[in-house]
């Protein structure tokens, strides 16, 4: 690495950090993004897990009532970050976002050098790949990841699980990569549809490093199934009792509570009639699980890319979203640039960004405070920015599949190309 | 003498042994009955001038009997209702409190009620036994006086019912420990339930005389209903007869309570029975062992009471002067009146105020988080009061422990006056919050309890069909503890007369209600339901169609034949 690389690199993470800290000393801008029912969620609010932790402290079991619905892990590291300063828990924030945008770096570097040898387009060659020390500048001065992090939402925990997982799975660190996975499905569930694409990381490369597929298989499942009850005990040891599976899984599965978010769920459940209840839930459930196998398998050489529109899914589909979802699935992108020039909405989906980022919330007032609105007006936001986010992963994976065919088809450059 | 004449004889002389036999099995019969129902009815009401004119009207009847035990069938009533007594027996109750009440009790103008009143809406708890389903038989008790008083008691579920822990203690007999381990409270109220006649006639059917003679033919619904505040209750309990307490009585003690406003017609605070009621007063109930009518005389001012009391009574500890009407002995058709020598009526500014009452409401705007604040007084020079604070808030407000806080006098304090807490967060659609505080006030100073919370969401099916006018928040009550009790007597121990022993006078310990709250919920589109499946689901629907599209249809180039193409040039 040469030293103009690492100036780029100090700079970014001096910048980000020193915006961060500087942030967090205005209380009333963590207060409102804290209080944002677009950045935290009821399984991931800093309030709550405030709660939870006065709970467990003062001996009432923090996962007999409604307001906690978080992993009891969380509550161990809070608790053991409540002895030291106040400033200490903002650092800590700060550094996960900053450790894991340098994992991103160290991720795209590791992709780059992955798929060297691999054919690519003639324009490519000429072009340098991006710096991936870019990579981390766009996830860190990406305005949602710096909202999330303000807000101190706990989707921060499960986002670096998921890149420490993808990370060490890279380097082929097997068992720290299944332990950051099971972390980030012991925090969140939904990450568990990460597995498959992690394991294929394993396979790909299997033989020219001398590994029985199968055997890999075996041995990452393994590992994911031992991790995970290792976690379990040692959470039903932590608090006593196993109410936590109901309080987090159950809450996540079930969706009992039905504040906003930006997802699909709450305005759905909240008009949706009792005896219909059950179904749309079992539906809307499997449709964010049914594409981990199907996307897996049609990116079988790209596991990341994989990884990135898995995430991406998760980010609109799952229960409890927040724009701390989407600034990790956005991470993935510029590791891709290669496919940007393949996108063909890249304006639209801009656009609608920034249409949801300046409507969202005067629309959320304009319902909950002024009373002008009601609650179609912040619904209506909530599908459009579902379907901006829909179009960009929609049409990532139509850039990547359409440049695969390119490279693999170079002689049909000149003709028309359509779907079969 | 023929044997005709024998025979007659022999005939007469069998029928007078018969007679002699059955008027000893009536004499008997008479007696075994007068020995086993001595039920014993008393009746009531007593009238108070308050200091801002108004007047407290306040009924009670109470009748004890001593045949109603616990675990023993018994279905021969005379003046104990039969409806309550069957619901005793059936759902194995210790006791049983139920309270109809709409207005708010004004501590501050009015000092304490006579019986505590309860907030706003209808209040019951009950002390069960435990035999194995006792929450069924709560259910089933809640539902049975549901039917008994027409009244909404059976939405009473899950989501309403509490069990305190520190306060509504047992107000009748009771050994501590037989209770701790055998019997279990539960309580539920409902602020949002109207009070009207349909509940008042039931109510008065519990009667021995109904409405018919006594104090309760002035209970006329168009007057009672027509007030300021009223409450109609209901307590059964065991009591102790005699100083030994040898045996164990169930006593029924039904009120009614209005306060009326005589200013408000005329300027002035002069009344009358009729003008009060609009009904004459008949004799005294004739089952009554006792009929009185007292009216609570102040200290000073200038007024006549006609006709003149029977006696005039003053009590040594409350300062109050009583006069006493025996009904027993009332003319028919007499109208008692108190009129005052003054042309218009003036607001008394240095009233006493009572030594604890409280005020509740919420902080905060918007419809997504607020808070709560209770502001206790204690009015007392040098007293240091021990309470009890207890609030059950709805599943629906997500309360925040962590921000619970506690100020007197406006600044926070080292030391905590929360001596204990009891708090039981909420399960969404399942059980309510329940905060209870032993608390020290500090002789004159206001307490502030403030807690923040979250609106919750709900289902538009939660919903009430006037969605906007809100959710009822039932009252916070205060109860005193210990000494606290004892020093808070005020009217409480006026209902120890002379005849009955201490061990046995009613003991209702002071309980103060704090107003009830209205708070309103974000509401979702109640037109919407179709609308929201079908744009929701066509989202889904575009993702996992293009989705499907990408992942299974593969690329390839549209190669037209080389001889069209030239066709094509050609034309």
């Amino acid at each position: 690495m040469s030293s103009k690389d690492k100036f780029t690199g100090v700079l970014i993470f001096g910048a980000a950090f020193a915006v961060r800290l500087i942030l967090f000393q205005f209380s009333n801008i963590t207060e409102i993004l804290g209080s944002r029912v677009e950045i935290v969620t009821p399984v991931t609010s800093f309030t709550r897990l405030t709660e939870g932790l006065y709970l467990f402290e003062n001996g009432v079991p923090p996962y007999d009532g409604g307001a906690f619905h978080q992993a009891p892990l969380l509550l161990a590291f809070f608790q053991l970050l409540g002895y030291l300063p106040d400033i200490f828990t903002k650092l800590a924030f700060i550094l996960m976002d900053l450790i894991l945008a340098y994992c991103l770096t160290d991720i795209a570097g590791i992709k780059q050098q992955l798929y060297y040898n691999f054919p690519k387009l003639e324009i490519e060659l000429k072009d340098n790949e991006i710096d991936p020390w870019i990579v981390a500048g766009f996830y860190l001065f990406n305005p949602l990841t710096i909202a999330s992090c303000l807000s101190k939402s706990t989707i921060i925990f499960t986002n670096l699980s998921i890149i420490l997982g993808i990370y060490y799975s890279l380097k082929y660190n097997k068992s720290y990569g299944m332990f950051w996975i099971t972390m980030a499905t012991y925090l969140s569930f939904y990450p568990f549809m990460l597995i498959l694409p992690l394991i294929l990381f394993f396979t790909n490369n299997a033989e020219s490093r001398g590994k029985n597929i199968k055997s890999e298989i075996f041995s990452c499942v393994g590992l994911f199934a031992s991790w995970l009850s290792g976690l379990l005990m040692l959470s039903y040891f932590l608090v006593g009792s196993w109410d936590f599976l109901g309080a987090t899984y159950g809450v996540i599965l079930l969706l009992p509570d039905l504040t906003p978010n930006i997802g699909l769920f709450w305005y759905f459940f909240i008009e949706m009639f009792d005896q219909f209840r059950s179904f749309f839930l079992v539906v809307f459930q499997l449709h964010a699980f049914i594409f981990m196998v199907p996307v897996s398998i049609k990116f079988r050489d790209h596991p990341l890319f994989s990884i990135f529109i898995l995430s991406g899914i998760m980010a609109i589909f799952k229960s409890y979203p927040s724009i701390g979802d989407a600034s990790l699935y956005l991470a993935f992108l510029p590791i891709y640039s290669e496919i940007i020039k393949y996108m063909r909405y890249n304006f639209l989906t801009t656009n609608i960004f920034c249409y949801c980022s300046i409507l969202s919330p005067i629309f959320y007032h304009l319902w909950i405070y002024a009373g002008s609105g009601n609650a179609n007006f912040f619904y209506a936001i909530t599908l459009v920015y579902t379907i901006g986010n829909i179009i960009l992963l929609v049409d990532a994976t139509f850039a990547m599949s359409r440049r695969e065919f390119d490279i693999w088809n170079p002689d049909l450059r000149n003709y028309e190309i359509i779907q079969k | 003498m023929t044997n005709k004449d024998l025979a007659y004889n022999g005939y007469l002389f069998a029928m007078w042994q018969l007679g002699r036999f059955f008027s000893f099995f009536v004499l008997l019969f008479t007696v075994v009955e007068n020995y086993q129902h001595n039920d014993i009815f008393k009746e009531s009401l007593t009238i108070k001038p308050l200091s801002d004119g108004k007047l407290l009207t306040h009924f009670q009847f109470n009748v004890r009997t001593n045949e109603i035990k616990e675990g023993k069938a018994f279905s021969h009533y005379k003046l104990f209702p039969r409806a309550i007594g069957q619901i005793i027996q059936s759902y194995n109750a210790h006791e049983l409190h139920l309270t109809f009440t709409q207005g708010r009790w004004n501590y501050k103008d009015w000092g304490y009620p006579i019986v505590p009143s309860a907030g706003t809406g209808v209040e019951l708890w009950a002390w069960l036994w435990k035999d194995g389903k006792l929450d069924k038989n709560w259910k089933s008790l809640t539902n049975a006086l549901a039917g008994l008083f027409c009244a909404s008691l059976n939405f009473i579920d899950d989501t309403i019912t509490v069990q305190p822990k520190l306060s509504f203690r047992p107000e009748g007999l009771y050994n501590a420990t037989e209770l701790s381990a055998r019997a279990e409270l539960r309580y539920g109220s409902l602020p949002h339930e109207n009070v009207c006649t349909e509940n008042l006639t039931p109510w008065i059917k519990l009667l021995p005389c109904k409405s018919t003679s006594g104090i309760a033919s002035l209970l006329n619904g168009h007057k009672l209903y027509d007030s300021n505040f009223h409450s109609m209750s209901i307590h059964v309990r065991p009591v102790c007869q005699g100083f030994e307490c040898l045996n164990k009585h169930l006593e029924i003690v039904q009120t009614v309570s209005a306060v009326v406003d005589p200013v408000r017609n005329s300027g002035k605070r002069d009344w009358s029975l009729n003008q009060i009621f609009g009904r004459q007063l008949s004799l005294a109930c004739p089952l009554a062992e006792e009929s009185k009518l007292e009216v609570i005389l102040s200290e000073d001012g200038d007024y006549k009471l006609s006709p003149d009391a029977d006696t005039v009574v003053r009590k040594n500890d409350g300062d109050a002067t009583i006069a006493l009407y025996n009904l027993k002995n009332l003319q028919l058709d007499t109208d008692i009146s108190m009129t005052w020598n003054e042309d218009v009526f003036k607001y008394n500014l240095n009233y006493e105020q009572p030594r604890v009452y409280a005020h509740r409401f919420f902080t905060g705007y918007g419809q997504e988080r607020g808070g709560i604040k209770v502001n206790i007084f204690n009015k007392s020079t040098n007293f240091t009061v021990p309470i009890i604070y207890y609030d059950v808030i709805p599943w629906f407000l997500k309360l925040y422990l962590h921000t619970l806080k506690v100020q007197i006098n406006g600044e926070e304090v080292q030391d905590s006056p929360i001596k204990d807490l009891y708090y039981q967060p909420a399960v969404d659609r399942s059980r309510p919050n329940v905060i209870e505080a032993e608390l020290l006030l500090p002789p004159n100073s206001i307490t502030t309890l403030s807690i923040n919370f979250d609106k919750v969401f709900l289902k538009y099916t939660e919903h009430p069909p006037d969605a906007n006018r809100g959710f009822d928040i039932g009252s916070a009550v205060i109860s005193s503890v210990g000494e606290g009790f004892s020093y808070l007597h005020d009217f409480v121990t006026r209902n120890c007369s002379e005849d009955i022993p201490t061990t046995a006078c009613y003991h209702f310990s002071i309980r103060v209600y704090t107003e009830t709250l209205l708070v309103s919920l974000p509401t979702p589109d109640f037109s919407m339901p179709y609308n929201v499946i079908t744009l929701t689901c066509t989202v889904i629907a575009l993702f996992f169609g293009s989705m499907f599209n990408l992942l299974t249809r593969d690329f390839v180039a549209l190669q037209s034949n080389e001889g069209d193409k030239d066709k094509e040039s050609k034309d």
